[in-house]
């Protein structure tokens, strides 16, 4: 197996298409636990999981959206299979890639599935802290808005007795 | 006519049938004797009919003249005995008559037993059943060779049902000088209610027809008619002769008080129903718009009025479901909002609160009942209404698919091969704004395909098989995937079945860890199982390595979609926060705002050089205004 994977890696550059869009780091990531699955074995399910949830991980701590993992997951899978079908003569070792290939797209669609769900769990747990937070600032607004008027009223009526004691009243 | 503290009507009503050209049974009405019966005569020409006529004579006479002196099960045993005498003494006299007789069914109910009691005797398959609080039961049991041998356990119930001898006496009255008479005595509660009737009756008539009408609460002489309809519906093969006899009025049941009560007290309070949809704005809804207020609110109100009245009546709620329905298309064909439509049966909800309010200022207890019934009527109104929804739900995904189709087959494939989205029915109704690269072979794999394609084709078309044989029957999720995939591959080049697959797929499930693990669970067996397969078929490498890769490629189309039908769907949360964000940062502008002004106010009222505090956000502080300056620090 370590043999396979070492001429899977030797794939790389091809798959990750280095000479057209220059080394991606992003998709990297994927290749590189496709490899991981083919060290353990698709059986060592644990151990890829892991590995494909830190890619996970990584990307999106790098800003990337979910969207656009998934998409750049799909481009290395079909890359990968191509490359595959070109580079190896023995279909076993091509039907081992692919079925590793599959696990791994597999995995990395329900961590993303996972994390996508608990963001929106936690997004709708800070709208609600939001809008608990609005509702005591129209509070507020409302009660300052009274008080102003109250001023302003008082303003108005000092304003008029003061006219009044001056002798300005008009007539 | 009165019996003691339980009054006794009875009423009885005979019909030829169908099918026979005279009418051989014989009805026996006396109420003041308290003497009923039914008797079903046999034999060639007029023979039945006098057979039967005979013995009602016969049982009548003999109970008239001995009603005093025996006790009333001797006296209906023995008036039986009479009449299969007078029965068989007449077919003797005459040679026309021989071989003649008839079944009885008698009932006596003698006027000076407390508490009342019947007496019920019979020979043949005429049978006589009681009606008590809902339930009925037979109180006689047929005289006929196939129930001696049912009772004696020789055949069984499915036997007796198909018996060549089914229909005929083992005991009548008539074709011996004696028969044996089998006598029942029950004791008669008030609401009961006796059905004597002949075999044309319960032989065309279901046993839960006759309950029905039994128990419909009408009065006996109607009853005893709808069930000879009833008969004559089921086929009317023989004469027919019920005798209904009732022991005194049961106490009503709820249904019957809202059905009489109810229906009446709902009825006179119709102006009131309609003053009070006025009140709650009926007359200003948009569903009222174009036409004058009063004939609005008549129409809308009035019509539901009525309707409610008529369901009340009669325990249904057609009127209301109609009434719904029609009000519901006509508003929505002219493009009318739904949210209109609920606030009318809202309305009408309140109005109707309003009248059964009034009702239980007097009556409680019907008040109650018409609750219920008023709130499943406003029930049936919203189900209508939400089928005619459902209905129209339909058109519209019908219209969008048809568009759709059109759409493709202008531009089947555009600038990217792309089609917007995909309508097949489904819920949630995601449209995914992630696009679906080709995928299979070209024409799939039901396209006719030759060579090294069609080889693999088949390979894969066997993996699949092989895969869902080995899935267990109760695993639907992954049965369920299986099948998304197989469409897929075999509609590979059409992205539109991927979604429409996936959004399948995940059907209704939550947008959490519950929803989505048992789903991504099930993708993966599924993978772990075609890759089995793909090893167990007997194909060349070359082909197991093809069909792999087309089924491994389909089923990384398949989850990919599904993750990002998922991520469509999360996606609002996000969005909305964001909108609550932007909404709380304007509020605490606003308010630093208000802060600042208040602030110059207090200035102002202060004078110059005065000290006002700011009261922090949020907080409802009142500021403090020094008359004076404020002391300095003794620092």
């Amino acid at each position: 197996m370590s043999e396979l994977v070492e001429r899977v890696a030797v794939l790389r550059d091809e798959v990750l298409d280095v000479s057209g869009v220059g080394a991606s780091d992003a998709c990297a990531e994927i290749f590189e636990a496709v490899l991981s699955a083919l060290t353990l074995g698709t059986e060592s399910i644990a151990g890829i999981d892991v590995t494909v949830q830190d890619s996970v991980a990584r990307r999106l701590a790098w800003g990337d959206s979910e969207s656009q993992l998934l998409a750049d997951a799909e481009w290395l899978f079909d890359r990968l299979l191509i490359a595959c079908e070109r580079a190896f003569r023995d279909h076993d070792d091509q039907m081992v890639v692919i079925e590793a290939a599959t696990g791994v797209s597999v995995m990395l669609s329900r961590a993303l599935a996972r994390h996508a769900v608990a963001r929106a769990a936690r997004d709708r747990a800070s709208r609600l802290r939001e809008e608990m937070a609005q509702r005591q600032l129209l509070d507020a607004v409302d009660k300052q808005a009274q008080r102003i008027a109250e001023r302003e009223r008082e303003l108005a009526e000092r304003a008029g007795e003061a006219r009044d004691g001056d002798g300005l009243t008009e007539r | 006519m009165s019996r003691g503290a339980i009054v006794i009507e009875a009423a009885g009503s005979t019909d030829v049938g169908k099918v026979r050209a005279g009418n051989e049974d014989s009805l026996l009405v006396d109420l003041d004797l308290g003497l009923y019966g039914v008797f079903d005569g046999m034999g060639g020409a007029k023979a039945g009919e006098v057979a039967s006529q005979t013995a009602r004579d016969a049982v009548l006479a003999y109970v008239t003249a001995n009603a005093d002196q025996l006790p009333p099960m001797d006296l209906v045993e023995n008036s039986l005995l009479h009449a299969c005498a007078a029965v068989f003494d007449a077919a003797r006299a005459d040679r026309s008559l021989h071989g003649m007789g008839t079944t009885a069914v008698v009932c006596f109910v003698p006027e000076v037993h407390r508490p009342r009691s019947a007496v019920i005797a019979h020979v043949g398959d005429s049978r006589a059943y009681l009606w008590r609080q809902g339930r009925m039961s037979q109180l006689t049991r047929d005289h006929t060779i196939v129930a001696e041998l049912l009772s004696r356990g020789m055949i069984s119930v499915e036997d007796a049902e198909n018996h060549p001898y089914k229909n005929v006496l083992s005991r009548n009255l008539g074709a011996k000088f004696e028969a044996a008479v089998d006598v029942v005595a029950i004791d008669l509660r008030a609401g009961d209610r006796l059905l004597l009737c002949s075999d044309g009756l319960f032989g065309f008539a279901s046993n839960e027809g006759i309950q029905y009408l039994l128990g419909s609460g009408d009065a006996a002489a109607d009853v005893a008619r709808d069930l000879i309809e009833l008969a004559l519906r089921g086929g009317g093969g023989d004469n027919i002769t019920t005798l209904v006899i009732e022991a005194g009025a049961a106490p009503a049941s709820n249904t019957q008080v809202v059905r009489t009560t109810g229906a009446a007290s709902w009825w006179q309070e119709q102006p009131r129903f309609v003053a009070a949809a006025r009140a709650q704005g009926l007359g200003r809804s948009p569903l009222c718009r174009g036409l004058p207020p009063e004939e609005a609110i008549e129409l809308v109100a009035g019509s539901f009025c009525e309707a409610l009245f008529h369901d009340l009546e009669k325990s249904t709620g057609v009127n209301v479901w109609t009434f719904a329905q029609n009000l519901g298309a006509g508003w929505l064909d002219h493009g009318g909002d739904w949210s209109v439509l609920r606030a009318v049966l809202d309305t009408l909800h309140a109005a109707a609160v309003e009248v059964v309010d009034a009702i239980r200022v007097e009556e409680r207890r019907l008040a109650s009942l018409l609750d219920i019934a008023v709130a499943r009527a406003l029930i049936v109104a919203e189900l209508a209404v939400g089928n005619l929804l459902a209905d129209r739900l339909r058109g519209v995904e019908r219209e969008l698919v048809f568009l759709h189709a059109v759409a493709a087959a202008a531009e089947p494939h555009g600038e990217s091969g792309r089609l917007p989205f995909s309508d097949d029915p489904t819920i949630p109704f995601l449209r995914s704004k992630r696009g679906v690269s080709t995928v299979g072979l070209d024409g799939g794999l039901d396209g006719g395909l030759d060579g090294e394609e069609g080889t693999t084709a088949r390979a894969v078309r066997e993996v699949l098989t092989i895969a869902r044989a080995a899935v267990p029957s109760d695993a639907l999720l992954v049965q369920r995937s299986i099948a998304a995939l197989e469409a897929i591959a075999v509609h590979g080049e059409d992205p539109p079945a991927v979604i429409a697959e996936a959004r399948e797929l995940y059907g209704m499930r939550t947008l959490d860890d519950v929803g989505l693990q048992p789903l991504f669970e099930a993708l993966e067996r599924v993978r772990l199982l075609f890759t089995a397969a793909v090893h167990q078929t007997r194909h060349p490498e070359a082909t197991k390595a093809r069909a792999l890769r087309l089924v491994s490629t389909c089923h990384q189309r398949l989850v990919a979609t599904v993750t990002g039908l998922l991520l469509d769907a999360v996606a609002p949360a996000t969005e909305r926060l964001r909108d609550a964000q932007r909404t709380t940062a304007q509020l605490r502008a606003e308010l630093e705002r208000l802060e600042r002004r208040r602030a110059e106010l207090e200035r102002a009222a202060l004078g110059p050089g005065a000290f006002a505090p700011v009261a922090p956000h949020g907080e409802d502080t009142v500021p403090v205004v020094w008359d004076t300056p404020p002391p300095e620090d003794p620092r």
